[in-house]
């Protein structure tokens, strides 16, 4: 299962005399939920329509499921499935005749009452498309770029403007794929939807990636720190007790804060410190590992916050 | 081959089942062609030895073939680019050659039965029936008739930037062509310089050609086919470099 799905090696794009791609460089893996995430105008949406073989690269290498995008294009639609944002449907069509007729276009299709469940439409096979929700449209997005039983999907911005219930139908429907061994390209703006769903995540910006890997791994090269904080004791606040040297901890009114790299060593640190000082347990004593916002806006923006 | 045939059956279910945009696709030449004929006076034309219904009921024709493959595609065809559906359709394997010679194919049915639908009114109501002699030249007369104006018809869905821009610009560039061709009035009077003009256009050509295959009196030169191909293979070019999927 451990095959490489996509492999892209120093692209590079430039339109006219504007360079958008400066050397890109990721792979992803067979089976995985891959997350490209980056500010806009980074050039995601230009990474993406190279690998979907709508656009020409300027230099460097692609594959895809072994192809080369440009080189293979219809070949390679044989095996993918694509998600766009804001594309319409043909206005008098019906759910399951719409999905039927995509069906068409592709020599190994999945089955259709299949395509129905996977993206929780069943019920509403023969209503027609225009009478839908904005959450049932976007399942059925999903529904027709798997009519070609895909290895690999790309998913650009699935649950944009949707309420918190479309939301979580929508990722339900995208785990649903995962669990079936799907792989999976998304480009998002949510970054709890990319902490949720993805395996893996790479950070683009200024045309190139920045950072890849999992959550966890991106948080840490991005050099965000864990945060501890607890409510702080009597004598620290009035000054007669000191924090133990060495740690970063700032009062602020009740709550003290440490930040610190190394969360296990650092606690070791303050509890031996507070037995030592007959504090007890620090009270409301919580650990805060980085979020995957955190790092973003850390490398994205240099740590606004 | 296959694809393009199951492409224009999918877009030939979908355009009859818009009633209200199928039945006005219909309305439009049926009613035009009830309307001239019942106020065209019967028998020759004033200084001709030709039938006025010879001539008005081939024009129809030609005006339905017009109005479905020029008009109603590239109003057609904007509209899906507009709505996106051009390019999902373009992230399928779906060859763009299928699909376009799919939904042309579905004009082009589209087209005959409005043209079978004239023929036979033509018939019945004013006794206009195409010569024997006549039939190659108008089967051959619609079949480049439907090609040139379906070409054009993408061309135009190439020049509208927009889905509302369509149909005007569609309505702008034939209806004047149209009516100085005579589509409506045969014995419109046009100075000879503007006639040489409208000639250079496929509307007359189209018309000369479907009304000569009814009366051979009908002035249909060679020039005639010669426009209809020289259009057909301007519009093929301007698409193939022009047409966008989004």
């Amino acid at each position: 299962m451990n095959r490489t799905a996509i492999k892209v090696d120093a692209l590079t794009m430039s339109y006219a005399d504007r360079e958008v791609l400066k050397g890109v460089d990721f792979e992803v893996q067979s089976g995985e939920v891959f997350c490209l995430l980056g500010p806009n105008g980074a050039g995601k949406t230009t990474t993406i329509e190279i690998l979907e073989g709508f656009r020409r690269r300027t230099g460097g290498t692609v594959s895809v499921l072994g192809m080369d995008p440009q080189a293979q294009p219809a070949r390679l639609r044989e095996r993918i499935g694509i998600v766009l944002q804001e594309c319409g449907f043909p206005r008098q069509a019906r759910v399951a005749e719409l999905i039927d007729s995509w069906r068409a276009y592709y020599t190994k299709p999945r089955d259709l009452a299949d395509l129905l469940k996977v993206v929780e439409l069943t019920e509403d096979r023969n209503v027609q498309v225009r009478r839908l929700s904005g959450g049932q449209r976007r399942r059925l997005d999903l529904a027709l770029a798997l009519a070609g039983d895909p290895d690999l999907i790309f998913l650009d911005e699935p649950t944009t403007g949707f309420d918190p219930e479309s939301r979580r139908r929508c990722w339900a429907a995208i785990e649903n794929l995962r669990a079936l061994g799907k792989t999976i390209v998304l480009t998002t703006h949510y970054l709890d939807e990319a902490e949720r769903l993805a395996d893996r995540v790479a950070i683009l910006q200024a045309g190139r990636i920045q950072v890849t890997g999992s959550v966890r791994q991106v948080a840490r090269q991005a050099g965000v720190k864990t945060k501890i904080t607890f409510t702080a004791p009597e004598r620290v606040r009035v000054g007669t007790l000191t924090p133990p040297s060495g740690l970063e901890v700032v009062v602020r009114g009740e709550v003290a804060t440490c930040h610190t790299d190394n969360s296990a060593t650092t606690l070791r640190e303050l509890l031996n410190w507070s037995a030592a000082n007959d504090l007890g347990d620090l009270d409301d004593l919580a650990v805060e590992t980085p979020t995957l916002e955190d790092a973003y806006l850390q490398l994205v923006t240099g740590g606004l916050n | 081959m296959s694809l393009a045939f199951r492409q224009a059956l999918l877009e030939q279910r979908s355009f009859w089942r818009s009633a209200e945009y199928a039945l006005f696709t219909f309305a439009l030449p049926l009613a035009l062609l009830l309307l001239i004929g019942s106020t065209t006076a019967t028998g020759y034309l004033p200084g001709t030895h030709v039938e006025g219904q010879m001539i008005f009921v081939p024009s129809i024709i030609a005006f339905g073939v017009i109005v479905a493959a020029y008009v109603n595609l590239g109003a057609k065809l904007a509209t899906l680019r507009h709505d996106g559906v051009l390019k999902r359709i373009r992230t399928t394997p779906l060859p763009a050659t299928a699909y376009l010679s799919g939904v042309l194919g579905s004009t082009a049915a589209t087209s005959l039965a409005i043209t079978a639908s004239i023929i036979a009114i033509g018939a019945f109501a004013f006794g206009a029936v195409p010569r024997i002699g006549g039939l190659p030249e108008l089967a051959a007369g619609l079949a480049l008739g439907v090609v040139c104006f379906g070409a054009l018809g993408l061309a135009l869905s190439a020049v509208a930037r927009s889905a509302e821009s369509a149909s005007p610009i569609a309505n702008a560039s034939y209806l004047p062509l149209a009516i100085m061709s005579g589509i409506f009035d045969p014995t419109f009077p046009v100075p000879h310089w503007l006639s040489a003009a409208v000639g250079l256009f496929p509307v007359r050509a189209l018309a000369q050609i479907l009304q000569h295959a009814y009366t051979p009196v009908a002035n249909a030169p060679a020039t005639d086919w010669v426009i209809l191909l020289g259009w057909t293979a301007a519009a093929c070019a301007f698409t193939a470099w022009r047409f966008r999927w989004h």
